[in-house]
């Protein structure tokens, strides 16, 4: 039933292929390549499946050889024994082969034919033979069940009851249950008789720990107290009996509630002088007057809600002795092979530090588990320490996201557009208060300085005083290079049309503006919208659908937490969804802006570039028009991996 | 303290000197001896294997691996996407018993550079391999990673020869290496001026170094290496039971060993 299942050196070359129920020798390369481009050198490692069109592939990482295992089946299947069948070739293929790996290194994989065709076979109707024995279990009758031997006294729940169970009354209106919930009887149907006759006795002795287990309810779950405080009026309407319920708070008339003196209601006599204590309000009584003193810094230990994990290292700790040094002797004298239990404390250090500089929370866990998986069984060198291995993998990891997937020179495809005679697009897309005019500014001041002429589209016709920032910009940029030094022409223009029209429609006739006037680049100004405003996301998306920029920027600020994933996410989501197109236009490309307010938390980075896989075109340092930046991987990293 | 402690040893020295006994003597000449050898040995051995590599670099798919492969065995071999480095020895096929160390880097983005940082100080020569098939596609990549390669400062103090292998010829809609050592040279000469417009990195140390010289269009000869343009196809004419076709960048790689 598989596709295909390939062994390949890491290095590229396949070492042995087998061709399952269809296919050509070619049709394994494609997908193979996709795998290798999106998971591995992503650093998407975490899982272990990854889907491709109409195949799902599984892979395994022999880090000791170098080696990678991958096979592929059909997606809408689901075999249960690949996992185990790779888990099986690999131990064998390895074992089988594992001397001349050892010995001659690359010229083996070169030169070795490795003949694993029978052996496959072997394990592959081994696999399927054990999926197959699990004979199909019938099913229980009612009888044997644990539940017809259960009371209705047991049934009852009092101590110990989970909030959840709120929700469950809606299906006791269906069901012929012998059992009662106690918890919301609220909702419970008329035709349940046995509730007013055996279950009430009880409820008015516990009558007061339903109430304290209420109360505590009430603090945890604000909307669900309110169903609590629902549930009580039904029950005392169907039992006159009852005692009516006291609360604290009800039951009181107005009067004694009323707290405020009586000298309200539009009197203006002041209520009664409170001791004033001057130095309870001035604080220190020691301090220049007049002086604004300076924040002191305090090493804040953020509290973290990440930190419920229970470090599995407290485990480790305990055995020791001579086997804890014989391990540590042969750790440091090499040929010793990475154990998950090794790396655990030490990756756990590595995430934690990773979210105290600012990345977002789940990518520094997948990033982790990424540089598991690629060191798990991998033999380290001579006195090299568990610590270094894996930090020199993690920031080789980091390096390699950083480093942008396709070209990323502005200059060159202005270069290109003005060739063929049409202005290049640019569209700044963003949440609120992150930059975008502020950094369009810059970019139109860079390019001018290169020598283009540059449009400004006003496309914001929301935020009050847009357009006026955008003229403002406009004029300055024209003073600082007037029309003279450039052959006469106008290096700036802004092109608007005031505010409350339609975005949209004023990107296209700027765009249209351009072209007849021979500008070189227009830059298009969007409104900030949050991510989750849909009707704002659709008519962004409508805008970059509609005019087709040659590129999509999205601004985020390097100050943004675990908010980034969310903004790209939805950014791009919204992108995709409403595009007419068979290839949806995407984000481009991210500009990272107010860097200058982080000192070494740069993991925004880290977290933008990991979610989409675009680059980060611009940085932007500072508010002056001098202040944009391109992003040098290297030091990032090093700031990143600083103590 | 100490110095009374050196005292008598240095007593036993001088004692030693004036009226040797031969076989501590002996053994002290020893000593000297194996210490001598050993530092010859390293200077000699770091002299030797300064820079002995030769590297294959070029884009995704543009037939290093495969080269690599022919290159050693002679032999076809089905290829993936490269995630590390290979290295092997190459015994150049001539009588001479020189030897390079060929090194197959990855061309995916995300890790060129990073291998090039690695292996660029070893470097003795460098094959750029470059799709002959996808070149009018991909010009401006091919372009702006050979200009990576070629402002790197390691390389233009040591510059390696260069040799740009034209590979894919089998297939008839290739490129000739003629045609694209001009589209090449036009394309540098856009992006010299674009990169040095660029902004600025962060931690800038200094500006992108300038490639080839300034005012007149850029040529290949104006490099501090020597740059050849050679044709090979890696797959063979014949297919995968035939032999590849790349006598030219053996010779090239027996010139340079």
């Amino acid at each position: 039933m598989l596709d295909f299942f390939t062994i390949f050196s890491k290095g590229g070359l396949v070492l042995w292929c087998f061709q399952g129920v269809r296919g050509p020798a070619a049709a394994a390369t494609a997908p193979v390549n996709a795998l290798i481009r999106s998971v591995l050198l992503q650093e998407r490692g975490g899982s272990n499946s990854f889907t491709h069109e109409a195949l799902t592939l599984k892979y395994k990482l022999d880090n000791q050889f170098e080696l990678v295992f991958v096979v592929g089946f059909q997606k809408i299947l689901t075999l249960t024994y690949v996992d185990k069948l790779i888990d099986d070739v690999h131990k064998e293929f390895r074992d089988k082969y594992r001397n001349e790996f050892q010995q001659k290194g690359t010229l083996a994989l070169l030169n070795g034919t490795f003949d694993f065709k029978d052996d496959f076979t072997r394990l592959l109707r081994e696999a399927e033979e054990s999926s197959k024995t699990r004979a199909p279990v019938a099913m229980k009758t009612f009888e044997q069940s644990l539940k017809s031997q259960k009371t209705i006294k047991c049934m009852i729940e009092t101590r110990g009851e989970k909030p959840k169970e709120k929700v469950k009354p809606k299906k006791n209106k269906g069901s012929k249950k012998e059992g009662i919930e106690v918890v919301a009887p609220g909702k419970a149907p008329a035709g349940e008789k046995q509730l007013p006759g055996a279950g009430d006795r009880e409820e008015l002795s516990k009558d007061e720990i339903l109430q304290k287990n209420r109360e505590e309810f009430f603090k945890r779950h604000m909307k669900a107290g309110e169903r609590a405080s629902k549930s009580p009026k039904p029950e005392a309407q169907k039992e006159k009996g009852k005692k009516p319920r006291v609360w604290d708070l009800g039951n009181s008339n107005a009067k004694v509630l009323d707290y405020s003196n009586s000298a309200t209601n539009g009197s203006t006599e002041p209520g009664p002088v409170e001791e004033f204590d001057p130095d309870t309000a001035l604080g220190d009584r020691n301090r220049e007057p007049g002086r604004l003193y300076d924040l002191e810094y305090e090493s804040d230990d953020e509290t973290e809600e990440e930190k419920i994990v229970p470090n599995p290292s407290k485990t480790s700790t305990k055995k020791g002795g001579l086997g804890g040094m014989f391990g540590m002797l042969k750790g440091l004298v090499g040929s010793k092979s990475l154990t998950r239990e090794d790396m655990d404390p030490v990756l756990e250090k590595m995430k934690d530090h990773l979210i105290a500089k600012n990345v977002a929370a789940e990518i520094a866990v997948q990033l982790c588990e990424s540089v598991a998986k690629k060191l798990e069984g991998k033999v380290m060198g001579t006195f090299t320490t568990v610590t270094s291995t894996v930090k020199q993998a993690l920031q080789e990891a980091l390096v390699q996201i950083l480093q942008p997937q396709r070209r990323v020179d502005v200059l060159r495809d202005v270069l290109d557009a003005q060739r063929q005679h049409r202005p290049y697009v640019v569209t700044f897309c963003g949440v609120n208060g992150v930059g975008k005019s502020t950094n369009l500014a810059k970019i139109s001041f860079w390019l001018i300085e290169n020598g283009f002429s540059v449009l400004i589209a006003a496309c914001d016709t929301f935020r009050a005083g847009a357009v006026e920032q955008l003229r403002t910009h406009t004029r300055r940029l024209n003073a600082l290079h007037p029309p003279e030094s450039h052959g006469g022409r106008t290096m700036v223009q802004l092109y608007e049309k005031g505010y409350g029209k339609d975005a949209a429609g004023i990107a296209m006739e700027a765009i249209s503006y351009a072209r007849n006037q021979g500008f070189d680049v227009v830059l298009v100004d969007t409104a900030g919208r949050m991510q989750d405003n849909a009707p704002l996301m659709t008519a962004l998306a409508k805008l970059i659908a509609v005019n087709a920029p040659d590129l999509v920027l999205f601004v985020g600020e390097a100050l943004v937490g675990n908010e980034a994933v969310d903004q790209l996410v939805k950014f791009n989501k919204a992108l995709a969804d409403h595009s007419m197109a068979q290839t949806p236009r995407l984000i481009d490309g991210i500009v990272l802006t107010k860097f200058d307010t982080i000192d070494d938390k740069v993991g925004a980075a880290i977290s933008m570039t990991y979610i989409t896989s675009k680059p980060i075109v611009f940085v932007g340092t500072g508010q002056t028009y001098c202040d944009l930046r391109s992003l040098n991987a290297k030091a990032v990293v090093a700031a990143l991996m600083k103590a | 303290g100490m110095a009374g402690a050196l005292e008598p040893h240095m007593e036993t020295l001088r004692r030693e000197l004036r009226a040797p006994d031969p076989a501590v003597l002996s053994v002290l000449l020893a000593l000297i001896a194996v210490a001598i050898t050993i530092l010859l040995w390293r200077f000699v051995q770091g002299r030797r294997s300064g820079r002995r590599a030769v590297l294959l670099l070029g884009l995704c798919d543009a037939g290093k691996t495969l080269l690599f492969a022919r290159l050693l065995t002679g032999k076809y071999r089905d290829t993936q996407t490269s995630i590390t480095d290979s290295s092997a020895v190459y015994r150049v096929s001539s009588d001479k018993s020189t030897n390079v160390t060929l090194i197959d880097l990855p061309g995916h983005e995300s890790l060129r550079l990073q291998f090039l940082e690695r292996f660029k100080a070893a470097a003795r020569a460098i094959v750029f391999v470059v799709d002959s098939v996808a070149f009018q596609r991909e010009v401006k990549d091919v372009a702006e990673f050979l200009y990576q390669v070629l402002v790197d400062s390691t390389v233009l103090k040591n510059a390696p020869a260069l040799l740009i292998a034209c590979n894919k010829q089998d297939v008839t809609m290739a490129k000739s290496a003629k045609l694209i050592q001009q589209q090449l040279e036009k394309e540098l000469n856009t992006l010299r001026v674009t990169r040095s417009a660029a902004p600025t990195s962060l931690d800038a140390m200094g500006g992108p170094a300038q490639l080839g010289k300034k005012g007149k269009d850029f040529d290949f000869s104006q490099l501090p290496m020597k740059v050849e343009f050679v044709e090979c196809s890696a797959r063979g004419s014949k297919g995968e039971e035939g032999d590849a076709d790349f006598e030219g960048l053996e010779k090239w790689l027996a010139k340079v060993a």
